[in-house]
């Protein structure tokens, strides 16, 4: 990978230091409203209040309308002088209104990465603001806004709250690991199971289905509560929401495509999930889904593959767990960032964690779920088989644990609170 | 402080929402205001002789009528930046031959309402100072919403319309619609240009009477000051009323309008 000279933000502020000097401009013979205002309303916007215009022109018309034009828009009419030549040249000194906020991003060159523009270079060179106010509304970031706009209904308004640093690198994967649900599957190498097999595989991708929906409707809860600032967020937000897309379409398919068709959705993943749903703290949320939930996830497809009857299943299921991947590891940024930035947090989320284990009572893994698997991990229903597929279930549980325990520490939990979290959460495993 | 009750005319729907936002700035900034809305400047400046109204929103008009009846003792209480050194544009049609003032000898030239301070009554007093003959010109009137004084804008988007499809030579607007037209790429620059530029007048103005109390006159303008471009809760109000900030009022812009209204037998 060539590596570029970060873009240039030496050159910025060029415009804006023109302020304490003068600029010209010559508008030739066009009339006020047929193409001067074009050439000097953006000269005008160069420069800081009270700054000095020059405007040459050898229309009449012109030089009769631009004093109104100046008295309409506020600026200061300085006079005019004609010259030896019959040209006009007026002076006017930018006035005070509507003048837009923050420097002009004069200069600025992204770098090229073997020919790519990164979105992680553009967060670079124009980092995520600290606050961000909601009167700038949907402005771009870097661009200058006039001030007076109205307040927009966006909440999330602290970078330490919602964005994390990794949101642009992260976005940049994602971007480039998008596949088709409909043609990157070899579908046509759908296993002839036997008919416990294959019913055990519509049921365990009824689970996975169910949890994907809710990992498109949790996420897009907090989509439009992101401040534009940190439009790398809602980006990314908004990918991730086409893997969850993905996900289920490709979960659903694949109940659909041997014959077993769907199963049973429990009351114990509805609970769950409605609790999810009903977050309304943006880094609880993510904590909850993202860390725990496709956390815990990650190491059930892992599951599911290893055991896949056909290759379509293992497939499939290996390109859902490479998203989730990143899903887990933005929630892991966000939440390592939050903990890093507010010292309540972790009082926060143990308490979010308990108030869900309390809705949840004394639930198990659904049944159903935990039968399919079973059986998924046997191959089938010959006893013996059956026997190891029960072993297989019981170490996924362990494994689950344990690697929650890992995340959990890695996210910048204590050894003992990543404990009690893990303890805690749901038995639906999302 | 008891609430002061102003008067306005209802010339646009918008100024409704105008003045129930003002309204409610003036309360939030301790300055108790009402509003009753006037379907013309007669009935309101009657209103305020009368004392039903504290205060009136005047035109120019208005104004210099309620300085003639309370013999010049009125209080003026602010007007918009915008209403000092207003101007009237003459406008000709390119293809029309007209080169000066002289050339409107003959020529048809459109105006607007007879009320109306900048299509009409000043630009023909500055262009009769100037030198013009208006018995030589064959005036097009454009007697569009009579009593509100021009407000509406109208009769000088009829004079613009006359121009463009040549039912008159020459035309007089106000600088400002005119250049707003131009800026919104509404006047053919190939087909119309300003021939003349009258002398600076000045536009609306708050009236009192002169028994209006001075401390309620000091809130009044002290609410008024207080609205600020910049801060989106008055940013729409100050756009929608057509201005950037208040200011004080001043009465020698008014000078001209007095004259042309002797002159003309307007009053
Ligand atoms: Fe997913
Ligand atoms: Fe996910």
């Amino acid at each position: 990978m060539s590596e570029a000279p970060a873009s240039g933000r030496g050159a910025r502020g060029a415009a804006g230091s023109a302020s304490a000097g003068a600029v010209a401009v010559d508008v030739g013979d066009l009339p006020l409203g047929g193409g001067a205002l074009a050439v000097l309303r953006p000269a005008l916007a160069l420069l800081a209040p009270g700054g000095v215009l020059s405007v040459r022109s050898t229309s009449s018309g012109f030089s009769e309308d631009f004093a109104s034009w100046c008295r309409a828009e506020r600026h200061d009419d300085l006079g005019a002088e004609t010259g030896p030549d019959g040209a006009t040249t007026h002076r006017v000194a930018r006035g005070a209104d509507g003048v837009a906020r923050g420097p002009r991003e004069d200069g600025m060159r992204l770098p090229r990465r073997d020919g790519a523009l990164l979105a992680a270079d553009v967060l670079a060179a124009v980092p995520f603001p600290a606050r961000a106010d909601p009167g700038s509304g949907f402005a771009p970031r870097g661009a200058q806004v006039e001030p007076g706009g109205p307040a927009y209904p966006v909440d999330l308004v602290e970078r330490d709250r919602v964005a994390p640093p990794e949101t642009a690198r992260l976005y940049d994967q994602a971007v480039a690991a998008q596949w088709d649900a409909a043609r990157d599957v070899p579908w046509d190498r759908v296993g002839a199971l036997p008919p416990a097999l294959e019913r055990a595989v519509g049921q365990t991708m009824t689970f996975l289905a169910e949890n994907e929906l809710s990992a498109l409707w949790v996420p897009a809860k907090f989509l439009p509560r992101v401040h534009p600032a940190y439009a790398e967020v809602a980006m990314l937000l908004g990918i991730t929401l086409a893997d969850e897309a993905r996900h289920i379409d490709v979960f659903l398919k694949r109940a659909r495509a041997g014959g077993g068709g769907l199963g049973v959705s429990h009351v114990t993943t509805s609970r769950s999930l409605l609790s999810l749903l009903e977050q309304e703290d943006f880094t609880e949320a993510m904590f909850l889904l993202s860390v725990l939930g496709e956390g815990t996830f990650l190491d059930l497809l892992r599951y599911v593959e290893t055991h896949a009857p056909d290759e379509a299943t293992a497939v499939l299921v290996a390109r859902a767990r490479a998203d989730e991947t990143r899903h887990v590891h933005f929630g892991l940024a966000h939440v390592r960032h939050a903990l890093a930035h507010d010292s309540t947090l972790y009082g926060r989320l143990e308490a979010a964690v308990r108030r869900r284990a309390a809705t949840m009572g004394d639930a198990g893994v659904p049944p159903a779920v935990q039968d399919a698997l079973t059986v998924l991990a046997a191959r089938g229903t010959e006893p013996r088989a059956v026997a190891r597929g029960h072993e297989a279930f019981r170490a996924l549980l362990h494994e689950m644990h344990e690697n929650r325990m890992k995340r959990l520490v890695h996210a910048g939990f204590t050894p003992e609170q990543a404990q009690t979290l893990s303890d805690l959460h749901t038995p639906n495993f999302m | 402080m008891s609430t002061i009750v102003l008067g306005a005319v209802a010339y646009d729907a918008k100024v409704v929402p105008i003045w129930e936002g003002i309204r409610a700035h003036f309360r939030e900034v301790g300055v108790p205001m009402d509003f009753c809305l006037f379907s013309n400047y007669e009935r309101q400046v009657e209103a305020l002789l009368a004392g039903h109204v504290d205060v009136a929103w005047d035109t120019p008009l208005a104004h210099v009528r309620v300085r003639r009846r309370t013999g010049g003792a009125s209080q003026s209480l602010g007007m918009r930046d915008t209403d000092r050194d207003f101007r009237a544009k003459v406008v000709v049609r390119k293809d029309a031959g007209v080169r000066t003032l002289a050339d409107l000898h003959g020529r048809t030239l459109a105006v607007g309402s007879r009320d109306s301070t900048q299509a009409r009554i000043l630009p023909l007093h500055f262009l009769a100072q100037a030198g013009v003959d208006l018995a030589r010109v064959r005036v097009l009137p454009f007697d569009t919403d009579l009593g509100k004084h021009g407000d509406t804008g109208t009769s000088e988007l009829d004079v613009l319309a006359a121009l463009r499809d040549g039912r008159a030579q020459a035309g007089a607007v106000g600088d400002l619609v005119w250049v707003t037209e131009q800026a919104a790429g509404r006047v053919d620059p190939a087909r119309l240009e300003v021939l003349w530029t009258t002398p600076a007048f000045d536009h609306c103005m708050f009236d009192a009477l002169p028994s209006f109390p001075q401390d309620r006159a000091r809130a009044f303008w002290g609410a008024l000051d207080a609205m600020k471009w910049d801060d989106p809760r008055h940013r729409r109000l100050l756009e929608l009323e057509g201005l950037r900030r208040w200011v004080a009022p001043r009465e020698e812009g008014y000078a001209s309008l007095v004259a042309a209204l002797d002159a003309q037998g307007g009053w």
